[in-house]
């Protein structure tokens, strides 16, 4: 059963080399379409925009994404209707988007970047310039892909998971129940019960 | 110290009893006697029951809560030894239910309440012990085989100053 | 000189090419700039593939891409994403040397170049694309469109006469081979007191790049001194052997400049070239005629059953029973095989990627290996089509489809060939008949074999 509430991938800093092979990952599989991008580095001919930010400290590192959040302050505050959220899946539409920056204002993780807006290897450009558009772009969950997040997949440190909290929390409710067993068992007074 | 509501698996029955006078403790409502589908149903401790055991699980009240450090918005705070989520605040980004270890922290719906966009609300729910509740914790008082305990610094420490005393004399009939 | 790189303001620590570096060349804490230890770097660009690092216009700003692609001196053309670990391209040289019009511009290409190149334009991983790549070249305005894969046959004929020579005349063995430079170069920093088992026949480069300016100046009627001599390689190393001070026999250098099978996809762009509306076409003879046994130098064991296919024939007299040699053929780190030739069984081995070499080399040193005649080493991972240079991979989990798909492209290749054994190349007959007279004679030593470090006549 799918779970009510949105899943999210998080990351292991303790796991995170902070490579980019997720950035990579996810702007491959988003531009395949759009942007004919195929196999190898060779055939990308547009700036590399990911939907998730390896984000290096000096000894930590981890991709911050979007989590999906159940009352989206980025979806709330968006007034171009750019931002949805279907399927527990909060989805930004590059074609309504104006650049505002209010989204990435209201998101209280940074998991929002406003980067170059291309289709078919081309910017789509902006009304009054040859400047080329630019849109909000964060995590989608790869809902177009059938065999989920590519950057899960592509992690080379298995330091990315696709994370159902309801279903996490039934399998810690279930070893925080068998814990309190122990716990009991080792207070004194209850031997007097 | 923050005190926190203990389960003991060898006196609790599995009756849900606890959950129940959770939720009337919350909702203020007379929950027996109104249409089922009039109030939210969103016990903040949850009686898991496996094959070994049957008690409740809610909130340790951790003293350095994992709950309230991953918060981005603002929502978890302590008050008065309580950890307390501001369900106004909450976006719904599901960051404390990922980071605490016991599952005590559950996303729920509200029903009736919408966010500015329209959609429903949802919230991360988790045991405040009553702190608004005349008479402390609920669950504890409604439980029929006193299976629930409050765990205070007073009485932990008298527990474990127990637990001292009969390691110092188990050491004592040894030496005997 | 410069030929791997890591660019300090790009690298993010993560380390991940410090993985894959066989070398242990990459030093620095995590999440801290790398930097490439030189003294042991081989160049094999592995590092290069593995890189993730991008610049980036999230991180690094709107202008950064236009600012490194102008450091590194790439064409304007280039729009693809640009990593920490890289490198250096010398393009600019090869687009100035098509310019002049004082310059007869030969170009080589290696066998794991037509495997790879079109994956760049779009096509599957393992795309044959030798008729494409002859009609590129000729489009991009190289005089003549020769190929290295002649160079391998000959490689064959001077490389297999050695092993006979050695094994009927108690030379050295077993005797390696000599083909790759990130290899070459290993032994001589890591283990200079074993060289002289090395094979002292020059790679394909290098003798394709040493006949182009003496043969093909007498074929063509070009004085060598006009002849510039460009090399397509998969491999980032071969930079560095067309530098070796030693590999300039024809007089001048032999080959003057290589550029990776990226960097000529990049120049297939930038000169406008529609790659997926070229025909195909072929090498020029003489110097680009080639057997199928040249055209599978590019994959691991390669080069062992091209020589097999030859050196049974040189040996026996008689026809190899199976020109497919499976018993050499697969893709384990190091694996061996007794190969009867007439009266003698012969125990070659096959060692693919080059942190698979120590423990064979501790074999060695221990006496272990003293009955094998001949072992073959290629530094990168499945042989060079999995090379430095070639296309790199945005997802690394496509590279166990790419590496298997470009091996059974080559192995394809070598099935449709009318020609598969070295020395059956009617333009490598022609060669020994009219230039070499045979192979080891004097010409061949002359120009077809080397010199390592530490070597008596050594530069």
């Amino acid at each position: 059963m799918p779970s009510e509430f949105g899943l999210f991938v998080s990351a292991d800093p303790g796991k995170c080399s902070g490579c980019k092979a997720c950035e990579l990952a996810c702007f491959q599989s988003h531009h395949v379409k759009r942007n004919k991008v195929g196999l190898t580095v060779g055939t990308v001919a547009v700036p590399v925009t990911p939907k998730l930010y390896v984000t290096v400290m000096e000894t930590a590192s981890m991709p911050i994404q979007c989590k999906h959040c159940e009352n989206a302050p980025c979806k709330a505050v968006c007034k171009q209707f750019a931002i949805s959220r279907a399927d527990g899946v909060v989805i930004v539409d590059e074609k309504k988007c104006i650049g505002c920056k209010d989204c990435l204002m209201a998101c209280p993780f940074g998991a929002v970047s406003l980067l170059p807006y291309f289709v078919d290897g081309r910017p789509v450009p902006q009304a009054d310039s040859d400047e080329g558009k630019v849109a909000a772009a964060k995590c989608d969950l790869c809902f177009e892909d059938t065999a989920g997040p590519a950057c899960v997949r592509a992690c080379p440190n298995e330091a990315l998971h696709l994370t159902d909290v309801d279903a996490d929390r039934k399998r810690k409710n279930i070893a925080a129940a068998e814990a309190l067993a122990v716990i009991n068992a080792g207070v004194p007074e209850r031997g007097l019960l | 110290m923050n005190g926190f509501v203990q389960g003991d698996p060898m006196l609790c029955i599995g009756c849900r009893t606890c959950m129940i006078g959770c939720v009337v403790a919350h909702e203020g409502l007379r929950i027996f006697e109104i249409d089922p589908d009039g109030y939210d149903f969103h016990p903040r401790l949850k009686v898991v029951k496996t094959y070994n055991v049957s008690v409740p699980v809610q909130c340790k009240h951790c003293e350095n809560p994992a709950c309230m450090a991953v918060c981005k918005s603002g929502a978890i705070s302590r008050i008065d030894g309580a950890v307390s989520i501001d369900r106004a605040l909450c976006i719904g980004c599901k960051s404390c239910a990922e980071a605490c270890p016991f599952g005590a922290v559950e996303m729920v719906t509200l029903g009736g309440v919408l966010n500015a966009d329209g959609s429903p609300k949802a919230t991360a729910n988790k045991c405040d012990l009553c702190k608004d509740v005349p008479g402390g914790p609920t669950c504890l008082r409604v439980c029929p085989t006193a299976a629930l305990r409050l765990v205070t610094q007073e009485n932990m420490g008298e527990t474990i100053r127990l637990k001292r005393l009969g390691a110092l004399e188990a050491a004592l009939s040894q030496e005997s | 000189m410069t030929i791997i790189a890591i660019d300090q303001n790009l690298c993010t620590g993560c380390k991940e090419c410090s993985k894959v570096c066989p070398t242990l060349a990459i030093e620095g804490y995590p999440h801290q700039p790398q930097t490439i230890a030189e003294s042991r770097c081989v160049m094999c660009g592995q590092c290069v593939q593995k890189c993730k690092s991008y610049v980036s216009v999230a991180e690094h700003g709107a202008e950064a891409y236009e600012r490194v692609r102008s450091e590194r001196g790439l064409p304007e053309s280039v729009k693809e994403p640009l990593f920490a670990a890289y490198n250096v391209c010398r393009l600019n040289e090869v687009k100035a040397a098509l310019a002049d019009p004082d310059k007869f511009t030969l170009v080589q290409c290696a066998p794991a170049v037509r495997m790879a190149i079109a994956e760049d334009f779009g096509y599957p991983l393992g795309t044959l694309a030798a008729g494409k790549l002859a009609a590129a070249l000729r489009r991009i305005g190289f005089n003549k469109v020769y190929d290295a894969n002649f160079g391998a046959d000959v490689t064959i004929m001077e490389e297999g006469s050695e092993l006979i020579d050695r094994v009927t005349n108690k030379g050295l063995l077993p005797m390696f081979t000599s083909c790759c430079p990130a290899w070459v170069r290993y032994v001589e920093t890591k283990h200079p007191d074993l060289r002289n088992h090395l094979s002292s026949t020059k790679s394909p480069q290098q003798i394709e790049g040493a006949l182009m300016k003496t043969y093909g100046a007498k074929i063509t009627k070009t004085p060598a001194e006009k002849i510039y001599v460009v090399s397509v390689m998969p491999c980032t190393c071969k930079q560095f052997e067309s530098s070796r001070p030693e590999m300039s026999d024809s007089g001048g250098r032999d080959v003057d400049v290589v550029m990776t099978t990226r960097e000529l996809a990049w120049l297939i762009k930038d000169l406008g070239i529609d790659f997926a509306a070229l025909p195909d076409e072929g090498f020029d003879k003489p110097l680009g005629d080639y057997s199928g046994a040249a055209g599978i130098f590019g994959v691991t064991g390669g080069v062992m059953e091209a020589a097999l296919r030859t050196g049974y024939e040189l040996l026996t007299g008689e026809a190899i029973p199976a020109v497919d040699i499976a018993a050499v053929r697969g893709t384990d780190g190091f694996r061996t095989a007794e190969v009867p030739v007439g009266q003698l069984k012969l125990k070659v081995g096959i060692v693919t990627g080059l942190k698979n070499v120590e423990p064979v080399m501790e074999e060695l040193k221990a006496g272990r290996l003293n009955d094998y005649h001949f072992i073959e080493v290629m530094t990168c991972p499945e042989g060079c089509v999995t090379g430095g240079g070639q296309p790199k991979l945005l997802v690394d989990l496509d590279l166990p489809e790419a590496y298997r798909a470009r091996a059974a492209a080559t192995y394809s290749h070598d099935k449709e060939l009318p020609v598969r054994k070295s020395h059956e190349n009617p333009s490598v007959k022609k060669l020994y008949d009219d230039f070499l007279k045979k192979p080891l004679g004097k010409e061949s030593h002359k120009l077809l074999h080397t010199t390592y470090a530490g070597d008596p006549k050594h530069h």
